[in-house]
């Protein structure tokens, strides 16, 4: 029995100690996952997600924090000589780390700005993607090929960042040629009707049909049409497609690129003549092949 | 062809009904426990369907419940978002002037188990197109509908497939009232079946002009010689006694303007 006597090795104080620092762990740290979890659905409820993922990181960790001093406080070790070798420790950390403290800086701009929201679709450059969270240092996005993408704060902070879905509906500019010979009255008409049956297209904002310009080949227009953010996409898949069958049932020409070369003035047609191999000559080329 | 569509519907194992409302085809079947539901639109046949199946490019969508049975409730609903009414022809309403008019708009069809009311599905009669009530920044989404904007509804001929709202406006300011279009929010109105035709409760709003929020009342007073027995449906949402909201469109001026 002595052998299970644990204050035989351990003085009764330490036993004590690891008592306290054990205790002190069970209670706050199942209290810490607690808080964090009502810190974060409460506030994504009541303002946006990225709220809610924030609001519960500066929970979380500055309980553990706060958890750290109190057991170092336990085991008796002083903060002041830490803060005192942190002050120098930092000032080195300080010049190491210039970049992480541009990106915790940014990070803060982006959470008082809210250019986007987590779930947001966002375009960074060539990257487009949904918005999965904004940290400290960066923003994850997840691209449409499911592709995991990190972007530091400070590019975000410093690139033109394009959110595609914070506005309830979208515009969709399609680009219609057509040829020169075609009625423009009525192939406007034509792309208005197709507006009015597709599926995802809005009758409001009505649909437009802008004459661009007099393009080298063709007729250039710009149809317009809007559709609800999330419909987007089907919209431009669907409403080109339309307007290809339709233009075909109605014999109207989408123009390719072509040139007309004239010779002379005034668009004489350029000369050609027809040559014919003598017999000889042929049969000695037809040879050599 | 079964025409007579409203109530319950019970379906023999195996047998199949067949309605058709609107520009709607519906077939309805009871088989192995399970109810069998396909429907489509008379735009997308090329020729008339046949009442004892769909087309084959129209497939059947299965429904499994515990109750086990073909008994089935069809019912008419207002649509499942308000509606953007557009009036056929420009109508102005002088300043303190009262006015009513009637708009008929397309139903939807409520398919439900008749013991429990549980909802199997909702399909429009007419596929109304969509459209956006408000600001390129903030809005809602609507159906787009027109209307003539009646002042009476006595020699109108019948369509069971639309319904007949009362609505009724007072100009409150002291300019004019532009009825060109308007949001009608009908997911606060009930439905009731008189003398074979589907009516609305009354809708009252009071236009208080420029930019101010209208006044929207959902009065619920139904018109003369119509009962509260002939309730057909319930409205989508709670009514509220009255609602303050943007009723009448602003255009997208800036947009045009821009030309971008």
């Amino acid at each position: 029995m002595e052998l299970l006597n644990i204050y035989n090795y351990f003085s009764e104080e330490t036993v004590h100690q690891v008592l306290r620092i054990a205790l002190i762990i069970a209670i706050t740290v199942p209290g810490l996952f607690l808080l964090r979890g009502w810190a974060r659905s409460f506030f994504t409820k009541k303002y946006a997600p990225h709220y809610g993922m924030l609001a519960g990181k500066v929970i979380f960790y500055s309980g553990i924090i706060i958890m750290i001093v109190t057991v170092m406080g336990q085991l008796g070790i002083s903060l002041a000589p830490l803060l005192a070798g942190a002050g120098i420790v930092g000032i080195a950390l300080g010049f190491a780390s210039q970049t992480s403290v541009s990106n915790i800086i940014s990070g803060l701009f982006l959470i008082a700005e809210q250019p986007f929201k987590v779930d947001d679709i966002i375009t960074v450059g060539t990257t487009t993607g949904f918005v999965m969270s904004i940290d400290v240092l960066s923003v994850k996005l997840r691209t449409f090929d499911n592709k995991f993408v990190r972007i530091p704060n400070e590019t975000i902070i410093k690139t033109e960042v394009i959110n595609l879905t914070r506005f309830p509906i979208r515009r969709f500019s399609a680009k219609i040629s057509v040829a020169y010979k075609e009625n423009v009255e009525k192939v406007r008409s034509l792309l208005l009707e197709v507006a009015e049956k597709n599926e995802y297209s809005l009758s409001e904002p009505e649909p437009q049909v802008i004459f661009e310009m007099f393009g080298s080949s063709s007729i250039d227009l710009d149809f317009r049409i809007w559709a609800p953010v999330d419909d987007w996409l089907l919209l431009k898949d669907t409403i080109q497609e339309e307007v290809k069958s339709r233009f075909n049932k109605e014999g109207i020409e989408i123009p390719f690129p072509h040139v007309s070369l004239y010779a002379g003035s005034e668009s004489k047609p350029i000369p050609v003549q027809m040559t014919q191999l003598e017999p000889e000559a042929r049969s000695e080329k037809e040879g050599k092949a | 062809m079964d025409q007579q569509i409203w109530g319950d519907v019970s379906i023999e194992d195996g047998a199949v009904r067949y309605f058709t409302l609107g520009n709607l085809h519906l077939w309805l079947k009871y088989h192995n426990k399970e109810v069998w539901i396909a429907h489509g639109y008379s735009d997308n046949f090329e020729k008339k369907p046949k009442a004892d199946a769909p087309p084959k490019n129209h497939d059947w969508s299965r429904w499994a419940h515990k109750l086990g049975s073909g008994s089935l409730k069809i019912l008419p609903v207002f649509p499942d978002m308000p509606l953007m009414v557009h009036s056929e022809y420009e109508l102005k309403v002088s300043p303190q002037t009262h006015i009513q008019i009637f708009t008929r708009i397309p139903v939807w069809v409520r398919i439900c188990l008749s013991k429990n009311n549980y909802v199997l599905v909702e399909l429009p009669t007419i596929k109304l197109s969509r459209t956006w009530f408000g600001s390129p920044v903030e809005g809602e989404l609507c159906y787009h509908a027109t209307t003539k904007a009646r002042r009476d509804l006595a020699r109108v001929e019948q369509k069971p497939y639309l319904v007949s709202c009362p609505i009724s406006i007072t100009n409150k300011s002291e300019g004019e009232l532009n009825f060109e279009r308007f949001c009608f929010r009908v997911e606060r109105l009930s439905m009731f079946e008189h003398a074979s035709d589907l009516w609305a409760d009354e809708t009252e709003i009071l236009y208080q002009g420029g930019d101010s929020h209208s006044e929207v009342i959902m009065t619920g007073k139904l018109p003369k010689g119509m009962s509260r027995k002939n309730l057909l449906t319930q409205p989508r949402k709670k009514i509220k006694v009255s609602l303050a909201t943007r009723t009448f469109k602003r255009f997208f001026r800036d947009l045009n303007l821009l030309g971008h």
